[in-house]
């Protein structure tokens, strides 16, 4: 699989103070790869640099240093526009026009054809579940509503490359399901997916891919299962009975089903040659313990900033 | 161009609605109402005097709604972060520049001949003026309209919402003493007062220069080659300051 996006040594510094202006670097050196088809959550804690890269990438600021390729591209000043959808943080529009009307705006500077413009909006107000608001202004509509149509408009033109910065933030629980629902399918539709989010529950159940930033530096970049899937900590589930000279300790789980749970790789190796001695006992389930994103994540910052 | 126009109909759509204008508006009636009354118990002519006192309430009143109107509607763009969804579906900044451009002067310039065509009704109720330089001044208060949107979208750019209302208001007030600044300073024996004013009347816009408005129904018309003229500098100035606005713009990184 090929890289959508290629970013390397990004760097960015920022002005601080106000009479005596000094530099305060943002993001320092970072490089990621975004593959195609894919969905990765951009993750760190706040200050991190997340938004900075975002804004980097949209063209909304210029980097010191570093290059950007977009499909074997350079990219100079920002990613193509007939490509790129785009959603800021928290974002809350015209007040005084309705959501049609500024997704009927949106859409055309998309490039989307005039006769097309109404099933469009219709479909996504549809499956975003804000068509009951979709013909009252946007002051009158709730911070949870308006982040559905900042959604809406960054998917209405069907780019190859989304990028949402806290896309489910201010949502209710239901709504949070229908935008993962909505992006999950954005991605099986073969869009490529990049987006912050503190909410790492969320990040862990859209994603594949994770990047984690740490004072502008990148963390960790892979897949989601290398975060999360520890090779220190195994579950050797078995059924039967193990030969009495074995001394191993286990646990009943269900009705002839017994759990052994090892500290290390040698100890696991020796627990299935065990089990697999055993004639009385059937190896069912060999696995590593899984944390959680959260876990893997509050985890790794604190080994990064503890070095 | 597509681009262009739909920042200019989102602008115009989002304008539309701004309370402010309809209060301005709505004052602006009362004030051309008011003067009629005062025009009718003086002695003159009657239509003349509601004629200079309408024209010369609505090009105040035009200009500091189109301070306002435009800083706000861009500064407000910006807080909510749509100027940065604009951007990213725009190919250069200028395009976003020019199109608000044209929404404002779109719904401004609708106001100001909605506001001279009532002023034009009032006036022929008491008498009857020359119609050609009536409709001249009124187009030559739609160009200093467009020429304070573009001061404003210049200051927009480069400074916080309350300082741009500031400058820009500034430099309406001095723009329309370009000349009689620089006459000032040609009097003066001090050089470095000479230069500053020099300097002062060519880099401010001269509201003055597009100001048909002192003979307008006293005139069958004005002379061609001085409409020309004053359309010509309205035109290129508001080009240049456009120029500006989007050079800066370009450069600027948004936060």
């Amino acid at each position: 699989m090929s890289a959508l996006l290629e970013v390397e040594n990004l760097s960015l510094t920022v002005p601080t103070g106000h009479v005596i202006q000094g530099r305060k670097p943002v993001l320092n050196n970072v490089s990621f790869k975004i593959m195609k088809g894919k969905a990765t959550a951009y993750l760190g804690p706040n200050g991190a640099g997340k938004t900075s890269t975002f804004r980097i990438l949209c063209g909304l600021a210029r980097k010191d240093n570093g290059s950007i390729l977009f499909d074997g591209q350079p990219v100079h000043r920002c990613l193509p526009a007939k490509n790129l959808g785009f959603m800021p943080e928290q974002p809350y529009f015209y007040k005084n026009l309705t959501p049609y009307e500024l997704l009927c705006g949106l859409g055309r500077l998309s490039g989307i054809h005039e006769k097309e413009l109404p099933s469009r909006i219709n479909t996504w107000a549809v499956k975003l579940d804000f068509n009951h608001i979709l013909h009252q202004p946007m002051s009158a509509c709730s911070k949870g509503q308006v982040q559905r149509v900042g959604i809406a408009q960054a998917l209405i033109h069907q780019p190859d490359f989304i990028l949402l910065d806290e896309p489910l933030s201010g949502l209710d629980p239901l709504g949070r399901e229908l935008v993962r629902n909505v992006l999950r399918e954005s991605v099986n539709y073969g869009a490529t997916l990049l987006f912050s989010s503190h909410i790492l529950a969320d990040a862990e159940s859209i994603c594949d891919q994770v990047i984690v930033l740490n004072h502008g530096v990148v963390a960790f970049e892979g897949g989601m299962e290398d975060l999360t899937v520890s090779d220190k900590k195994w579950h050797i589930t078995f059924e039967g009975e193990l030969t009495p000279d074995i001394d191993i300790k286990y646990e009943q789980l269900r009705e002839n089903q017994y759990r052994i749970t090892v500290a290390d790789l040698r100890d696991r190796d020796h627990a299935i040659q065990c089990i697999l001695a055993s004639s009385k006992a059937t190896l069912l389930t060999i696995e590593p313990e899984k944390q959680t994103l959260e876990d893997a994540f509050i985890k790794l910052l604190a080994k990064d900033t503890s070095l | 161009m597509r681009s262009v126009m739909s920042i200019a109909h989102l602008t115009f759509s989002e304008a539309l609605r701004n309370k402010i204008m309809y209060a301005v508006l709505a004052f602006l009636i009362l004030m051309l109402l008011a003067a009629s009354v005062l025009a009718s118990v003086t002695m003159g002519r009657t239509e003349l005097m509601i004629l200079d006192l309408g024209l010369g309430g609505i090009s105040i009143l035009a200009n500091l709604m189109a301070i306002v109107i435009t800083i706000q509607s861009l500064q407000q763009e910006k807080e909510s972060r749509t100027l940065y969804v604009l951007l990213t579906r725009l190919s250069s900044r200028w395009q976003y520049i020019v199109g608000k451009f044209l929404g404002l002067a779109m719904v401004l310039g609708g106001l100001v001949l909605l506001m001279c065509a009532l002023l034009t009704v009032l006036v022929y109720l008491f008498g009857s003026v020359y119609p050609l330089s009536l409709l001249e001044a009124c187009l030559s208060t739609l160009l200093e309209t467009w020429l304070v949107i573009a001061v404003a979208m210049l200051f927009a750019q480069t400074s916080s919402l309350f300082l741009a209302i500031l400058l820009t208001l500034c430099v309406d007030i001095a723009g329309r003493f370009t000349t009689v600044i620089y006459q000032f300073g040609q009097q003066s024996d001090a050089s470095s007062l000479r230069i500053l004013t020099e300097i002062m009347y060519y880099a401010l816009p001269n509201l003055e220069a597009v100001n048909l408005r002192n003979s307008a129904g006293y005139i069958s018309s004005y002379a061609s080659d001085l409409l020309v003229h004053v359309f010509t500098y309205g035109f290129i100035e508001i080009a240049f300051l456009l120029i500006l606005a989007a050079y800066i713009f370009e450069k600027r990184n948004l936060s």
